[in-house]
């Protein structure tokens, strides 16, 4: 994949998955609707291709007063990763061309990789992780099920203790994925399933449009580093 | 055109320094720990009370928001689509968490209005009690028991109030 396709499909991705959070927050308070009224059209435009390069410098400036609204992110890692690729997309155009905006893009690529490395090695240094009660914990008391019948998997601990493991084991190896383009999209499938997973069980349906925006920059970073020749 | 861009490039990120505590939010985005559910910590609840008078004693709690029984396929399938409600549900939590870091006058603000919003919506426009508050309540185990602790009790609130709301 080249670098311009990369950038391009990140665009476009990325535009779907902020115009999926900005409907969602029109029904929301008073003073958050103008913001994501911007940023809804803004993404249209980015979407459709237009002056991308001025779009996406006034997203990473809404991205800016969306931080001070909510003085954060309004809704965890799916917020941040939105940050981050506003941020690379703004990058990306005002860097001089060639070197520079592979340097950008590559960081966005190496950021998803440790997206998942980092979450998997936090975990598997905990014992209640490694054990499978902090998958029980999840489910029983967290404010994360999306159903109460989703806390049912609670009474299920040695199944909730493989899916720990499972869930570990494929965000530690996660950083394979570089290794050839069959690794990267058998970890991309498997990655994506977890993700969809995680909105099944928790709802977390922003998480999947968004990680999905991150795939380019990853299938262009493995394609440049091309560690195995 | 390539000098002009960078010149552009330059201009933002002094406006961004220069913006007055936003660098400060922006670079756990630039630089995040990615630490996903990384340990399971007390599980935070916001909890209401509907009052008559502000000075009523503060009994009949109930949840803000409870989670459906059970979510089937459509529901689901629309969820993936337009799940406001959870992701704001999710956001009040998170709100919660902050609160008792010590962001509290942002969080307190933040629930409070939404709070307001709920009660709203569920009378149709008409407000269901005067005044209200809310309380923080975290779930945790301990010694293998499942426990709640009351972290926070807000001071009542008018539930109309169009200057904050």
């Amino acid at each position: 994949m080249s670098l311009e396709t990369a950038i391009r499909l990140t665009e476009i991705l990325l535009s779907i998955a902020l115009i999926q959070q900005s409907l969602e927050h029109l029904s929301g308070l008073r003073d958050e609707i103008p913001h994501y009224l911007c940023r809804l059209g803004l993404s249209v435009l980015l979407l459709a291709g237009v002056q991308t390069q001025w779009v996406s410098l006034l997203l990473f400036v809404n991205a800016l007063l969306l931080l001070r609204r909510f003085q954060g992110p309004y809704n965890g890692g799916s917020d941040l990763l939105s940050i981050l690729l506003i941020t690379a997309l703004a990058a990306v155009h005002f860097v001089p061309e060639g070197r520079w905006q592979e340097y950008v893009l590559g960081y966005l690529g190496l950021q998803v990789v440790f997206s998942y490395f980092k979450s998997g090695w936090s975990k598997v240094i905990h014992r209640d992780w490694r054990t499978g009660q902090a998958l029980v914990d999840v489910f029983e008391f967290s404010v994360y099920p999306a159903s109460e019948a989703t806390r049912r998997w609670a009474s299920r601990p040695r199944l909730l203790c493989a899916a720990g493991w499972a869930v570990i084991l494929l965000e530690l190896l996660f950083p394979l994925a570089l290794l050839s383009p069959a690794a990267l999209t058998i970890f991309l499938v498997l990655a994506m399933s977890f993700h969809v997973a995680n909105f099944v069980l928790f709802g977390f349906n922003r998480f999947v449009w968004v990680w999905a925006a991150s795939y380019p920059s990853l299938i262009w970073l493995e394609a440049r580093l091309d560690l195995l020749g | 055109m390539r000098r002009t861009r960078l010149e552009v490039g330059c201009w933002c990120g002094a406006w961004v320094v220069s913006f007055p505590g936003v660098l400060k939010l922006l670079l756990p985005a630039l630089f995040p720990s990615w630490r996903f559910f990384d340990v399971i910590g007390p599980s935070p609840r916001v909890e209401i009370c509907l009052l008559e008078h502000p000075g009523d004693d503060r009994t009949g709690w109930r949840a803000l928001r409870s989670r459906p029984l059970r979510l089937g396929v459509f529901d689901r399938l629309r969820a993936f689509f337009w799940n406001a409600r959870w992701n704001e549900t999710l956001h009040l939590a998170n709100c919660a968490e902050r609160f008792v870091q010590g962001q509290t006058e942002h969080c307190t603000r933040e629930i409070r209005r939404r709070v307001r919003s709920d009660l709203r919506a569920a009378g149709d426009g008409a407000v269901p009690a005067p005044f209200f508050c809310f309380r923080l309540v975290f779930v945790s185990r301990h010694e293998g028991m499942i426990r709640r602790d009351v972290a926070f009790v807000s001071p009542p609130f008018e539930t109309f109030d169009p200057l904050d709301s």
